[in-house]
């Protein structure tokens, strides 16, 4: 009885598949986040993660404990519910040590709200912004009380 | 000052006209969506028009088979690259293999594109070409023959059995690959086609739709390539080879056009709360990409060319049929990408509320521009010119041509 013989293009094919597809499950040992699919179809230690990082902004509280007189002045004006920090950026560092600066304010900011978008409520001040931007908002417009302009 | 048009051009919003929902007023699928479907589609076209000798035993299209299994391949190796520059984050492709979610159409792309390639487009290729690797492996020097070499995975046998298996296995794979073909591009339909939400996509009919386009214009790039590559290397066309091309073109773009104009028709008369929008949106928006390209330039004029040919094919002269094919070729392939244009961006131009349009402008710089876009469609040109030099060479004969048929009937390369 003769015996059955895989002719050898296939044999070296099936080889090769059964290579590509143990690799793949080898991979997947290696790159397969650890938590995942512990709480469903995500890494579960990416709330922990996420728990874990450490915070960067401080809260209007701690600005209120040094700036009080700018925030008494930002209180009577309409930019009164903004918090510093969207403006100044994140201010934990800064509260923690006064040295350390907040970053820069960039006047880009502005236009985050203002500019101009069919999205944002009609009372929202807009501007076209490729008419009216030139990047020099402070120049005519004060933010702690946006109806003064600077002397 | 560079930065600051640039904010300002970032913080301004395109023109709409009529009610838009504010979610609507920034596209999410830009040029780089459009280029996915057209270049998947190649892939299809190119494919079913390979299988067309190998299943349908087509011989008068043997001599643009290997041109058509290696434009699909070419193009298939492209074709996630638009997803992955519009995803961002590149280095995080793997992870739809790695943690696959088999309730996403979209996550399942990569297990049929892993399908397609390793177990349809490079198999049939292998055993097509095995003779010839191990034939050339044996002439040719240097890197070259050491690639061929490696490519023949050590099996150096040519006998009459293992070269009948080889065209067996070839038969087998191409029948296996005709509905992952179809697999392949109906899925991209029905990614479009389930969007309930949207009554310019959400459509049963979209994966036909898609499938049949693909198929056209998968032919119409072969037909223009066989071409290009006989004017390029001063060879003479096989005319009964374009002869074939062309009625399979012919015939593959009326049922293409009688899908989609189905598909209007069921619109019109269906008449539901949308289509008064989508009306304006044809007649309006999109009346030079759908009316002009798609339907006059892409549509209506290549199947009056090839209807011709068909109907008076012994009253016009070869020269004319020859251009005939030609132009119809370019034009279909012209109109298709003008088809995925005007699915991709038609489809978000008008807004849910059905009672507004916004607008679409392509930008320049980013990876989302359309010199991104351009270069995504050059690349799989450069790419077959790489695997012709490698794969499809003039001055290499190939183990047909040196010791003739020794097997059931082979492609000619």
């Amino acid at each position: 009885m003769s015996r059955f013989r895989m002719p050898p293009q296939i044999l070296r094919l099936v080889l090769l598949t059964l290579v590509i597809i143990s690799s793949y499950f080898v991979l997947r040992m290696f790159l397969k986040p650890e938590s995942f699919g512990e709480f469903g179809h995500y890494r579960g230690a990416a709330l922990a993660e996420r728990a874990a990082l450490e915070p960067v902004f401080a809260g209007a509280k701690a600005c209120a404990e040094c700036h009080t007189e700018v925030i008494e002045v930002q209180d009577k004006h309409e930019h009164r519910r903004i918090s510093c920090e969207s403006c100044h950026g994140p201010a934990r560092a800064h509260a923690q040590n006064p040295d350390v600066k907040t970053t820069a304010f960039a006047e880009t900011r502005c236009l985050r709200c203002h500019a101009q978008e069919p999205a944002r409520p009609i009372t929202q001040k807009q501007i076209v912004a490729t008419d009216h931007y030139e990047g020099k908002c402070l120049e005519c417009h004060l933010p702690h009380n946006p109806k003064e302009s600077p002397p | 000052m560079n930065l600051l048009l640039a904010t300002a051009q970032a913080h301004t919003v395109m023109p709409i006209d009529g009610y838009v929902y504010p979610n609507e007023q920034n596209f999410l699928w830009s040029v780089l969506i459009v280029v996915y479907p057209y270049v998947t589609g190649l892939v299809a076209g190119a494919f079913i028009m390979a299988s067309l000798v190998r299943v349908f035993k087509v011989k008068a299209l043997e001599p643009a088979y290997r041109l058509a299994l290696l434009t699909a391949l070419a193009f298939l190796i492209c074709a996630p690259l638009p997803l992955l520059l519009h995803l961002g984050h590149p280095e995080r492709c793997l992870e739809v293999m790695m943690t696959p979610h088999f309730t996403s159409p979209m996550a399942m792309f990569g297990f049929v594109y892993a399908w397609y390639i390793m177990a349809v487009l490079l198999l049939e290729l292998w055993f097509d070409y095995r003779r010839d690797l191990v034939m050339w492996s044996q002439q040719v020097k240097g890197p070259r023959g050491l690639l061929y070499g490696l490519m023949t995975v050590g099996v150096d046998d040519l006998s009459p059995r293992a070269l009948r298996l080889d065209e067996k296995m070839c038969d087998a794979i191409t029948i296996i690959g005709v509905p992952s073909a179809f697999l392949l591009h109906g899925y991209v339909g029905f990614i479009f086609g389930s969007v309930k939400a949207n009554p310019w996509w959400g459509n049963v009919l979209m994966p036909v739709i898609f499938i049949f386009s693909a198929i056209v214009s998968g032919m119409a790039l072969c037909v223009a390539l066989y071409y290009f590559i006989n004017w390029v290397r001063r060879q003479a066309v096989n005319d009964e080879c374009v002869d074939e091309m062309g009625m399979f073109l012919f015939y593959a773009l009326l049922v293409d056009a009688s899908v989609e104009g189905l598909d209007w028709l069921h619109r019109l008369y269906s008449a539901e709360e949308s289509i008064y929008i989508l009306k304006q949106l044809a007649a309006g928006k999109l009346f030079y990409s759908l009316l002009i390209g798609q339907v006059l330039l892409g549509t209506l004029l290549p199947l009056l060319m090839l209807g011709s040919t068909q109907l008076f094919r012994r009253q016009i002269p070869m020269w004319i049929r020859r251009r005939f094919y030609l132009v119809s070729s370019l034009l279909i392939v012209c109109g298709v990408l003008a088809m995925r244009w005007n699915v991709v961006i038609g489809g978000q131009l008008f807004s849910k509320s059905l009672r507004g349009f916004t607008t679409y402008k392509m930008e320049l710089h980013g990876q989302e521009g359309w010199p991104i876009a351009a270069a995504l469609m050059i690349l799989p040109f450069i790419i077959l010119y790489v695997l012709m030099k490698l794969f499809l060479r003039p001055d290499q004969p190939t183990h047909e041509q040196v010791h003739g048929h020794q097997a059931a009937p082979a492609a000619g390369g």
